[in-house]
């Protein structure tokens, strides 16, 4: 039920290439875009014209493939994104005087001139990669012709019949030869939505539709189209008044660059929609529920050619993007984009949307979208103070208005004519145009906004308003032009003259300076929610939980910093019983979060040299850990959820002496039937073995030999019981058993390891104790308090600042080493170094262990705590390769006496057993069967 | 139209109200069904939350429902504390024939109780009665419903007469039992109701039964900062909602729950 994403903890800003790219609505490079030798943006001073425009515009020229941008050293008067496969040729004009120019003829048959006002080297450089590039996109043109011959920009130039030039006169390459037959087929038919067949919405007339399409179609004709688009300072203008509906989606595709993702990604549309036919997910199912309530109030959303075609878009979107998948509000853009555009169009609008101008506003946190409204919010209160004092005194939240405006780019909330002339300018000006739009609607009913006193009041106000944009704003003046001005435009004047101020770059800024904050909400919040939704949350306090899920976040984080990134954060959503989204972590996290959660599944180091003492950490592998990722899967779906996570510490963190064993067993029970097989022995010796690696001392060597050997011991033993006796009563060496069979049950098990007080010591407290839950610092709180704001925030500095560690730390060994004071050393994960085991009275079974044996035990428990020499017998070195080991052969000379000794008490602890606890259910008759015939057997 | 349209004179208290559930367990329908006395198939979706307002009489005094009527979607969930806040009450709607939406109301309701204000009055809500109900079970449409929309087969069992008779009509549809629910709700101290807002039946009644819960003073002190109108009493006993509902002595619902 919980969804976990490092998405936010893992942002970065983008690189000044990634901005600019960005800028010109360029999609980001692919793999062959950028030449091997090249830099990504190539960046030159330039002087741009237009054959045909008297304006020529100073600024700069970009070569970004397969793209060549430029802009206007103002940032608004003239701007382009050509494509590099829609330049026919390129020629270097006369250069005088070190006067540089190259003259562009485009696919349009538009010429245009950039004199390069750099040095002559500068410009050569520049002129030899635009070479490379060019050469490397020709490919792509032949693409070209058959891609722009269905936009209805084309179909609206040659409308008049006039000859469709589309073709350079001179041949110079044979693939650009004009084909008559391509021009009578592209006359026939044209991208467009459905608008065409439901009508558009409306009255054309009011909208003055034919005069508008007429001025478009002489900017088209003499500034390029489509892929061509040169936008000089009257295609403002033209966006401003609203762009005419049939030429809207042309436009709106060509405005926000999306067409360019179009051409790069052909039949990437249907694919998508193939491949997934008949598939369902969440998605699916949530888009299901709201294709009925998707602008019901056009026509075609009325038919169910209107709602296939909006599901088709949604669906093959939530396939493509399935961190976004499907969010509310995404259904009313996307029917609001299909009355204009095709299919196909939408859908590579939509990504465009969702990757870049509405970025993060539809994702599972919607983290974008919260932060625009804090950024809203901020640029409410800095430019209109008076309106945001009040709303703080009345206590009104802005957002409860203006979050549907940005979610829906105003479509939801303002008739839709008025919405779609916002929508124009915000594809062609940005996401600032939303901010711009959202304060002037304030200002405009400021005198009544002062007036409200509560979020209803606020709604209220809203909505009257949004009814009466069409009516005039001025409906008493006596000049009937004034009159004439209705609300809507009177808001967009407002938006574009009062607050021009709002650029690009304080919305990149202001989002900048609130994201952190944005950051630190959700996750408290997500991490509230996720501890609250447990269904069982164990044994553990509400803090440790939260501890946990630190833990947990933290791993998610590093993974996904560690380079496999959106993909793996995508693999690991799936879907819980009651169909929701919910995080799940495979075994690579999960080895992350069990170092930071148990002792002995981390390698620690302590490093110390003449600068500084530190503990270096690293990720143990050990099929232990693989083993108990499998064992807290129950459902077996191979990976982990968070509810997973504590329900399987929560199996082994309070556990006492006889349920960690049994516990250990069934980690290590691989097929489950109740038996360890000899492998799953020699396993859980090597887990015992790894457990046990950094613990100083050999005392715990001598105890896992020894378990082995009693394991060994006592299994043959048993073995015999169904494979006849026979043999063993002879002195024969038994038959080795099949190393997977059944061997060894629970309580012979149990009964082995009781035989080694230092195991039972492990299993009573020490496991146990290995997990150890860090608390996050700062208090966890239920409301956002700054302390909580604080940890959060220092887990995150703590976080960037780790790169800057690593370098100081090889800084401080490399001097250390130098000097001869570097000393590492391995920390132990149980290491009683603080706990005196030696004053330490077994809790339980006492009788188990003779007083001989207990003072061997004790001294080896002292052992550990510190002191390096050893007065036991020294294990022998094979040790270390347990798999080797004869199964019969006595380590200790002690060990033949102990044997029969623990069995008696065994035995009589079992009876005890069935009063205390089930734990023996396990054990059959047959077992204690098998247990009397070997104390028979075996008795003195 | 179901506007309290002879209002006392006194001004109506507000009461802010906030519904909350997992998506399609049909919120917006309770809400359509109580404001509009209207059930329709297709409408907006919720977009953060949809801001209605209803009047509701309650003896003498008159409340103005301000309801806020939250998007069920998972993501949406982030935002719902910008709706609940400050809340002096809350529908917790789940679906009655889908267990899981039981789940998540009684999340929400755990959130609710831990993070939205105190004295918040909630009730459970488990809705689309009418499809458990067989054919024919009830006759009698619910009076008051001006709006006769309903499709021909559907059951309409008379508010009044409460869920238990209905009960016996239940066909396999259901998987939440109004006993489980019950007890849930009784647990935590919700009201609770089951109700079908393409019916009709049990949706006013939530609404009245919350309005007697609300404590309408408590609001009125806070709002005004001074004398609370000294119409103390009001607000307890019998529910006389207004014209929103005209069944006599309606409430049913409510009994589930009387903490």
């Amino acid at each position: 039920m919980t969804t976990i994403s490092a998405q936010f903890r893992n942002y970065r800003e983008p690189t000044k290439d990634e901005a600019i790219r960005e800028f010109f609505n360029a999609p980001p490079a692919g793999p062959g875009d950028i030449p091997p030798t090249g830099k990504d943006v190539l960046e030159i001073s330039a002087v741009m014209s237009l054959k045909g425009e008297e304006q020529s515009y100073s600024g700069r020229l970009y070569l970004m493939p397969p793209f060549l941008t430029f802009v206007s050293l103002d940032k608004r008067s003239a701007r382009f994104t050509l494509p590099l496969y829609t330049i026919r040729r390129v020629e270097k004009v006369n250069s005088r005087a070190g006067m540089f120019e190259l003259a562009l003829v485009l696919w349009h048959q538009m010429k245009i001139n950039v004199q390069l006002t750099s040095l002559r080297p500068t410009a050569d450089a520049f002129c030899a990669q635009l070479r490379d590039a060019l050469k490397a996109q020709l490919p792509q043109m032949k693409r070209l012709r058959p891609f722009v011959r269905v936009s209805y920009s084309e179909h609206l130039i040659k409308e008049d019949g006039e000859e469709y030039m589309d073709g350079d006169e001179d041949g110079k390459d044979g693939q650009d030869e004009i084909d008559t037959d391509d021009i009578k087929e592209a006359k026939t038919e044209f991208l467009g939505g459905l608008g065409l067949t439901f009508k558009f919405p409306g009255d054309p007339k009011k909208l003055r539709e034919k005069s508008k399409l007429k001025l478009w179609k002489e900017y088209l004709r003499t500034h390029g189209r489509n892929v061509t688009l040169v936008r000089y300072p009257s295609v403002q203008r033209l966006i401003q008044v609203g762009l005419p509906n049939k030429l809207r989606g042309d436009l709106w595709e060509t405005l926000s660059g999306s067409i360019y993702l179009r051409f790069a990604n052909p039949g990437v549309y249907n694919q998508i929609l193939e491949q997934h036919a008949g598939e369902t997910s969440t998605s699916t199912e949530d888009i299901e529920k709201d294709l009925n309530r998707s602008l019901p109030e056009y026509r075609a959303y009325q038919s169910e050619i209107g709602i296939a075609t909006l599901r088709r878009v949604l669906t093959a979107y939530s396939w493509k993007n399935r961190e976004v998948g499907y969010c509310q509000a995404m259904n009313i853009l996307v029917a609001a984009i299909l009355i204009y555009m095709s299919e196909e169009q939408a859908f590579w609008l939509l990504e465009v949307l969702c990757n870049r101008l509405l970025p993060g506003y539809y994702s599972p946190s919607m983290h974008g979208t919260l932060l625009d409204q804090k950024v809203f919010e901020s640029l409410v209160s800095r430019c209109l103070p008076i309106i945001s004092e009040h709303f703080h005194e009345v206590d009104v939240q802005l957002s409860v208005a203006s979050l549907p405006w940005f979610l829906s780019l105003y479509i939801n909330s303002m008739p839709m004519i008025f919405a779609f002339r916002i929508v124009d300018c915000f594809f062609a000006m940005g996401p600032k145009v939303l901010f711009q739009v959202g304060l002037a609607i304030l200002k405009i009913n400021g005198e009544k906004l002062l007036e409200i006193q509560d979020d209803g009041g606020f709604i209220h106000l809203m909505r009257d308003y949004f009814n009466t944009l069409g009516d005039s704003a001025h409906p008493h003046a006596s000049d009937p032009r004034m009159r004439a001005i209705t609300n809507f435009q009177e808001l967009l004047v407002v938006a574009f003259r009062e607050f021009s101020v709002i650029t690009d770059d304080t919305i990149i800024s202001e989002r900048k300076r609130h994201r952190q904050e944005i950051v630190t909400g959700i996750e408290s919040f997500s991490k509230r929610a996720a501890v609250r939704n447990l269904k069982d949350p164990g044994q553990f306090k509400k803090e440790q939980l939260g501890a946990i899920y630190d833990t947990l976040y933290k791993a998610i984080c590093d993974v996904s910093a560690s380079g496999s990134g959106a993909n793996a954060i995508a693999q690991l959503e799936t879907i819980d019983a009651q169909g929701r989204a919910e995080t799940r972590i495979d075994l690579k996290t999960y080895r992350i979060f069990l170092s930071n959660v148990a002792t002995w599944a981390r390698d620690e180091t302590v490093v110390s040299n003449a600068f500084v003492n530190r503990v270096d950490r690293t990720v143990a592998e050990h099929e232990l850990i693989d083993r108990m990722f499998l064992f807290w899967d129950p459902t077996h779906r191979g990976a982990l959820s968070f509810q997973d996570i504590v329900t399987g510490l929560n199996g082994v963190m309070f556990n006492d002496l006889m349920s960690n064993i049994e516990w250990f067993f069934t980690v290590h029970d691989r097929d489950k039937d109740g038996f360890l097989s000899r492998d799953d022995v020699l396993q859980l010796s090597e887990s015992l073995l790894f457990i046990f690696r950094n613990e100083i001392g050999d005392a715990y060597l001598g105890a896992v030999s020894n378990f082995m050997a009693n394991a060994f011991e006592y299994g043959d033993a048993l073995q015999p019981a169904t494979n006849g006796n026979a043999q063993l009563a002879e002195g024969e060496k038994p038959p080795e058993p099949p190393t997977n069979t059944p061997y060894l049950n629970l309580a012979t098990f149990r009964m082995v390891v009781l035989a080694d007080e230092l195991l039972e010591s492990f299993f009573d407290t020490d496991f146990s104790a290995t997990f150890k839950l860090e608390m996050a610092p700062g208090p966890e709180s239920p409301s956002e308090t700054p302390g909580l704001m604080a940890g959060l925030g220092g887990l995150l500095s703590g976080f960037i600042t780790d790169e800057n560690k690593k370098t100081l730390n090889r800084f401080a060994d490399e001097l250390g080493k130098s000097i001869g004071r570097h000393q590492v050393t391995y920390r132990p994960a149980i290491g009683k170094v603080d706990r005196d085991m030696a004053l330490q009275e077994p809790k339980v079974r006492e009788p188990l262990v003779s007083p001989q044996m207990r003072n061997r035990s004790m001294s080896s428990g002292s052992l550990t705590s510190g002191t390096s020499t050893s007065s036991l017998p020294t294990p022998s070195s094979e040790l270390n390769t347990p798999g080797f080991l004869p199964p019969q052969l006595p380590i200790f000379p002690a060990l033949p006496e102990r044997t029969p000794f623990a069995i008696d008490e065994v035995k009589d602890d079992e009876d005890d057993e069935d009063d205390e606890d089930d734990l023996v259910v396990t054990a059959g008759d047959e077992t204690l069967d098998e247990v009397d015939a070997f104390l028979q057997e075996n008795a003195e | 139209m179901a506007e309290a349209g002879d209002a006392p004179l006194d001004k109506p208290v507000q009461v802010k109200l906030v519904l909350l559930g997992e998506a399609a367990v049909g919120k917006s329908s309770v809400v359509m069904r109580f404001v509009q006395n209207d059930f329709s198939e297709n409408k907006e979706p919720t977009i953060g939350a949809a801001f209605l307002t209803q009047k509701c009489r309650l003896e003498d005094r008159v409340l103005r429902y301000e309801i806020w009527d939250t998007a069920g979607q998972e993501r949406f969930h982030s935002l719902a504390p910008m709706y609940y806040r400050n809340a002096q009450a809350a529908v917790v709607v789940y679906d009655i024939t889908k267990a899981s939406s039981l789940e998540k109301a009684k999340s929400w309701v755990k959130e609710l109780q831990r993070q939205a204000n105190p004295n918040i009055v909630i009730a459970l809500v488990g809705n689309k009665l009418d499809l458990v109900q067989s054919t024919g079970a009830g006759a009698a449409a619910p009076a008051g419903d001006e709006g006769e929309e309903e499709e021909p087969d559907d059951a309409t069992a008379t508010p009044g007469e409460g869920a238990e008779q209905a009960e016996e009509g239940e066909q396999s549809l259901r998987q939440v039992p109004k006993e489980e629910a019950a007890a849930y709700a009784q647990e935590a101290g919700l009201l609770f109701a089951e109700t079908s807002a393409k019916t009709g039946e049990g949706v006013v009644e939530v609404f009245t039964e919350i309005a007697k819960k609300i404590p309408i003073e408590h609001i009125l002190a806070s709002v005004r900062g001074g004398p609370a109108g000294g119409r103390a009493g009001a607000g307890q006993g019998r529910g006389q909602p207004g014209n929103v509902n005209l069944q006599e002595g309606a409430p049913t619902g409510g009994k589930a729950c009387n903490c």
